[in-house]
């Protein structure tokens, strides 16, 4: 495909990717179409710098890699440089979506699919301005590095996504219901649900009250939790955050407890679902890795450059989100492990706290926040009114110590819009999931 | 059949910082072109990567009519305009020994941060024509810098950030800034729970409530806004605009993806407290019977979608310190706040300094903020400021309840 030079490390990574977007406004086709694109991303490293470009004409693929290597300074030594050590020299070809490719799926079939789903959303005389949206994308990747890795594996998600507004007299709620899927077979058959939704979030806009502000125990669902573990300890374990400041390497020493003894937070690319990786984009096979086991720090986030860095592995996490844009340290499905309770064990000791059902968005630094979109209270240990809460706030640290009843079933999720964001690279698919999850305090505004 | 042309091109050359430190050089170039066609109240829309074939995209634009998609508006009539700043803010091969050489002064001034993350130079162009006549131009350079500090052995991700984007360098200026910042942070200071003018970026405060000013929205009734077009129901003092202006809004282009060209290149949400626009595109606006704000998008190969570019607010005073002379908290990071139905806003904030007199005194531990959005917006807006401390900064002050 290319010709790579002596004296540097280099590799090419090109993306085929199919992508269809079909949407409906008020019954009304607001966009039917399929892109197809090819791009590629180019790198190479001289042992002191990083030279990438992206291009689009794949015709230029050779003119833009010898332009890099023009840039950077020949290393006779590159081979035994710590990061180039590290990389892979994986072959292989991974192809799980050839015989279910929703490139072989007709626009019409999507359609009616999308079509078919409309009417339930204005069953409720409270709906107005229904809108709905298919989506897939299916990609084949392939990947070449100078040290001979050559992997080709492909891609798919395919989902829907509705939303309405929902009004009557002063009460207003802007409802919604999406799922991901990785085979358009998996779409089909959803009625009862996105019914089931609707009249839910319809007596939440008719019945919710507003939350007293206040320190309460808090009981999240997989959703939620899911979002928790990859705001809230996902982002602080991955290792480029590390890079900067050497001192960090002592405060994140492996082994160090930083949550309930009852918490493992694990992160795996090879899962099927939105995060699925089975090689990052340095060609790094996907593996499960621990961030948390039982309650200690047990495992971090790794690109070639930070697993040297810090004398480590690594992991699988390399990831960009397109191939405008380098790799860097992404997650890819995060998740918290079971533990030994149903439902009604976890809410049962609550005698006055909330239920955090389904969300709108979370953040997570030194503090996490989590935007709930339906709540409920919990008293005396039964479910009870919808609420309407802004965000529930808390210390990252102190709140994963306060962890105190897991659920045994984890359900992960995928979603079709929206993903990760990190600096200048927004929408990254991730997966994320995890049990039912109560936390002992947490502040609720 | 009416059409209308749309070519993009954007080039940017982009660098990673690590630890105060150039890492990495990244080049990238796209050329993009549209075409689009409206025949019996519907459109069809072709696009392709790379530099366009008019005629080609039109024959594929005209067969996507067949989707039967309806879009009852048309182009606007004949217009030639014609905006440029291409003025070079550093040459590309110059780029990276001029910034390392503000890092390297950076670093020696805040020894105690770890910085991170991208500084980049970007050229945007973007052209619009259309049967009728319509031929626009606008092209831009911006340098845009996104450092963020750890403050070494917090154990954080990140404990602020330095920020800069416009469309000249001066390296000096942004050094006494970030120096100024960098003082306050290592000298704690405290707060009462109650009632404080907080001063944030109009984008971080106004952003939150964006989706209210949605067309969409706004006439389903689920907008907080709903029913209040025309009305004056903010403060006088507040004026809220779409800045598409390159004299303040460095790399904006002066007209939207439909080739809309408004006033002052600001097309205006609020003028003096009364609700005057929502975010529309031809067709939201033709839908809703609505007046057109001109705030469309669109990706390449797209009908136009609603788009934003960042809030403008008009200045009330020519300072900071006139703004909120005497005691104010200074958000500089506040993510993660959200809305309720019934217009409850509250958000924690990550990182903010005490202020006196436009001076920033010391670090604030984190906090919460909370108001309602009508009040935020009526009695108890202060005002807004701009260019100040930084050029193109857009400050805005409100009075919030504050809690720890």
């Amino acid at each position: 495909m290319v010709k790579f030079q002596d004296d540097f490390y280099a590799d090419v990574r090109i993306e085929d990717r199919s992508r269809t977007t079909i949407s409906y406004k008020a019954g009304i086709p607001e966009e039917m179409k399929t892109r197809v694109e090819r791009r590629a991303f180019l790198r190479v490293y001289d042992g002191k710098m990083w030279y990438y470009a992206s291009v689009t004409d794949l015709a230029h693929l050779q003119k833009t890699l010898d332009g890099l290597y023009a840039a950077a300074t020949p290393n006779a030594q590159i081979l035994d440089d710590p990061i180039v050590r590290r990389f892979e020299c994986n072959k292989d070809s991974v192809m799980c979506f050839t015989d279910c490719s929703v490139r072989d799926i007709s626009s019409k079939d999507k359609q009616e699919l999308l079509l078919s789903y409309l009417p339930l959303l204005s069953e409720d005389t409270c709906v107005t301005l229904p809108q709905g949206t298919y989506l897939d994308r299916n990609s084949v990747f392939h990947f070449q590095s100078s040290l001979g890795a050559d992997i080709v594996y492909d891609y798919q998600t395919c989902g829907l996504s509705f939303s309405c507004s929902m009004t009557e007299g002063e009460k207003k709620f802007s409802g919604h219901w999406q799922k991901g899927a990785t085979h358009f077979e998996e779409l089909k058959g959803l009625e009862e649900e996105i019914r089931a939704s609707i009249t839910e979030q319809a007596a939440f806009m008719r019945n919710s009250v507003p939350v007293t502000p206040g320190k309460y125990p808090v009981v999240l669902s997989p959703e939620a939790a899911g979002v928790f573990a990859h705001e809230s300890f996902g982002h602080k374990s991955e290792s480029d955050f590390m890079l900067s400041d050497k001192s960090m390497r002592d405060e994140w020493q492996l082994g160090k407890t930083v949550g309930s003894p009852i918490l493992s937070i694990a992160e795996c690319g090879s899962l099927p679902g939105c995060g699925y990786v089975p090689y990052d984009d340095e060609g790094t096979r996907a593996r499960k890795n621990y961030l948390i086991k039982n309650g200690t720090l047990a495992g971090r986030l790794h690109n070639a450059q930070t697993a040297a860095v810090l004398d480590e592995a690594p992991t699988g996490n390399a990831r960009a989100i397109d191939c405008t844009f380098e790799p860097i340290v992404r997650m890819t499905t995060t998740y918290i492990e079971g533990g030994d309770m149903d439902f009604d064990q976890l809410i049962a000791p609550i005698q006055k706290g909330y239920f955090i059902k389904t969300i709108r968005h979370g953040s997570g630094m030194s503090t996490f926040t989590i935007a709930p979109h339906l709540a409920y209270e919990i008293v005396d240990g039964k479910l009870g009114r919808p609420v309407q809460i802004s965000v529930l706030t808390g210390s990252v640290f102190e709140t994963l110590g306060l962890i105190d009843g897991l659920t045994r079933d984890v359900h992960l999720l995928s979603f079709v819009t929206g993903g990760c964001g990190k600096m200048e690279q927004m929408n990254l698919p991730v997966g994320f999931g995890g049990p039912y999850v109560r936390v002992s305090s947490t502040n609720v505004q | 059949m009416e059409k209308e042309f749309l070519t993009n091109t954007h080039y940017s050359v982009t660098l990673n910082v690590t630890d105060g430190k150039i890492d990495s050089f990244r080049e990238q170039e796209e050329t993009t072109g549209t075409v689009r066609v409206y025949e019996n109240g519907c459109i069809g829309v072709a696009g392709c990567l790379g530099s366009p074939d008019e005629k080609a995209l039109t024959e594929k634009a005209t067969e996507a009519l067949s989707l039967g998609i309806p879009y009852p508006c048309m182009p606007d009539g004949a217009l030639e305009q014609e905006i440029i700043h291409d003025e070079e803010i550093i040459p590309v091969a110059k780029l990276i020994p001029t910034m390392q050489d503000f890092l390297d002064r950076l670093n020696e001034a805040c020894p105690r941060f770890a910085f991170s993350n991208k500084i980049s130079l970007n050229y945007k162009r973007k052209e619009y024509h259309n049967s009728l006549g319509r031929h626009l131009t606008s092209s831009g350079r911006n340098v845009d810098i996104q450092l963020l500090a750890q403050n070494r052995g917090s154990g954080n991700l990140f404990d602020t950030g330095f920020s800069y984007n416009g469309n000249h360098f001066d390296a000096d200026a942004l050094l006494s800034e970030f120096k100024k910042e960098y003082d306050a942070f290592y000298a704690p200071a405290d707060f009462t729970p109650g009632r404080y003018p907080v001063v944030m970026e109009a984008s971080s405060l106004f952003g939150t409530f964006l989706q209210q000013f949605v067309a969409e929205m706004y006439v389903s009734g689920a907008s907080l806004l709903s029913g209040r077009l025309g009305q004056k129901a903010f403060s006088d003092r507040l004026t809220l605009r779409n800045d598409m202006n390159p004299e303040t809004n460095a790399g904006a282009y002066f007209f939207d993806d439909e080739g809309c060209v408004t006033s002052d290149f600001r097309p205006t949400l609020i003028d003096k407290g009364t609700l005057t626009g929502l975010l529309t595109t031809k067709k939201s606006a033709d839908t809703f019977k609505l007046p057109n704000l001109g705030t469309a998008a669109s990706t390449y190969d797209g009908v136009p979608c609603l788009g934003f570019n960042r809030f403008y607010v008009e200045p009330t005073a020519p300072t900071l310190m006139a703004l909120v002379p005497g005691k104010a908290v200074y958000v500089v990071m506040a993510s993660g706040g959200d809305t309720t139905p019934d217009g409850h806003f509250a958000s924690p904030v990550q990182m903010s300094y005490l202020m006196e007199n436009g001076k920033l005194i010391g670090r604030l531990p984190d906090l919460n903020i909370s108001g309602n959005f009508y009040d935020l917006l009526g009695k108890d807006y202060i005002g807004a400021t701009c260019d100040d401390p930084l050029p193109g900064s857009m400050l805005c002050a409100v009075t919030m309840d504050l809690t720890k």
